[in-house]
């Protein structure tokens, strides 16, 4: 069966961190980020909000295999972990990492789930927070 | 600050539009055309465009930033989607002190669609200073 060689095949990569994301928190980024959720708080300006990591460093865990099941992706959820805050000059680099991948049966049919973890380090090589996620393909 | 568990935090009320997803598309990244492409959205079984599970997630993550103001820190916070939400419509943030243990307190977060479906929910995890 297709769908079931799509699982072996991201199984593969279970556990094997990705090259890091590398890149610094800019004042006009973060000012674009707190324009688009509309959160006018003026600490914004020179500190990250507490999603801002993941537009900062979008990691890639949407595996090529992952695209030829179903139709389309849904986030399942998040959890975010934070260690230290994020200021504007921070340099940030994002490792992301399948945990797991796992399929399950639903009403409409086959959904398959990647887990993913992703860390974040700043320029003093301190890990400032972690970002656990569920990414669905349906 | 003086927390007490079963105490609800001040509601925050948003309104997304379809400019704000392509605000938040540009600004995250997050070029997925289930966001910004109605013809695209419906090609994959949805009513139109939905909101970014992101989006709801920085919602929330306002409605804790705002109660706590500078008198603590946010340590954790988990979301999970159990529904889709489109532009046009409320969105109304909730939370909920569950746990008060010393400095540092739980909370249940949720957000709600116009008829009252939590369509997010979590947990948060704070720090007061």
């Amino acid at each position: 069966m297709a769908t079931a060689t799509v699982v072996d095949r991201i199984k593969e990569h279970v556990g094997k961190p990705q090259k890091a994301v590398t890149a610094t928190v800019e004042a006009g980024h973060l000012k674009r980020f707190a324009e688009a959720i509309g959160d006018p708080n003026p600490r914004w300006l020179r500190e990250a909000p507490p999603t801002f990591l993941v537009a900062l460093a979008p990691t890639s865990y949407h595996l090529d295999a992952a695209e030829e099941y179903g139709k389309g992706w849904l986030n399942g959820g998040n959890r975010f972990e934070y260690v230290e805050p994020v200021k504007v000059g921070d340099t940030i680099a994002a490792t992301t990492l399948v945990k797991d991948v796992y399929e399950k049966t639903g009403s409409s049919g086959g959904l398959l789930f990647i887990i993913f973890e992703t860390e974040y380090k700043n320029q003093h090589g301190r890990v400032v927070a972690r970002l656990r996620g569920t990414a669905i393909r349906r | 600050m003086q927390l007490k568990a079963g105490e609800e935090i001040p509601e925050l009320v948003k309104h997304p539009t379809t400019r704000q997803l392509v605000q938040y598309a540009g600004s995250s990244g997050d070029f997925y055309e289930i966001h910004y492409d109605q013809d695209f959205a419906r090609s994959v079984g949805l009513p139109g465009v939905i909101l970014h599970g992101l989006l709801k997630a920085a919602y929330l993550g306002q409605l804790l930033t705002d109660w706590l103001g500078d008198e603590g820190q946010l340590k954790s916070f988990e979301v999970s989607y159990r529904g889709t939400d489109v532009p046009g419509k409320p969105y109304r943030c909730r939370g909920k002190i569950t746990r008060v243990e010393g400095s540092t307190a739980e909370l249940e977060v949720w957000g709600e669609d116009e008829g009252g479906n939590r369509t997010t929910i979590g947990t948060a995890s704070v720090e007061l200073s």
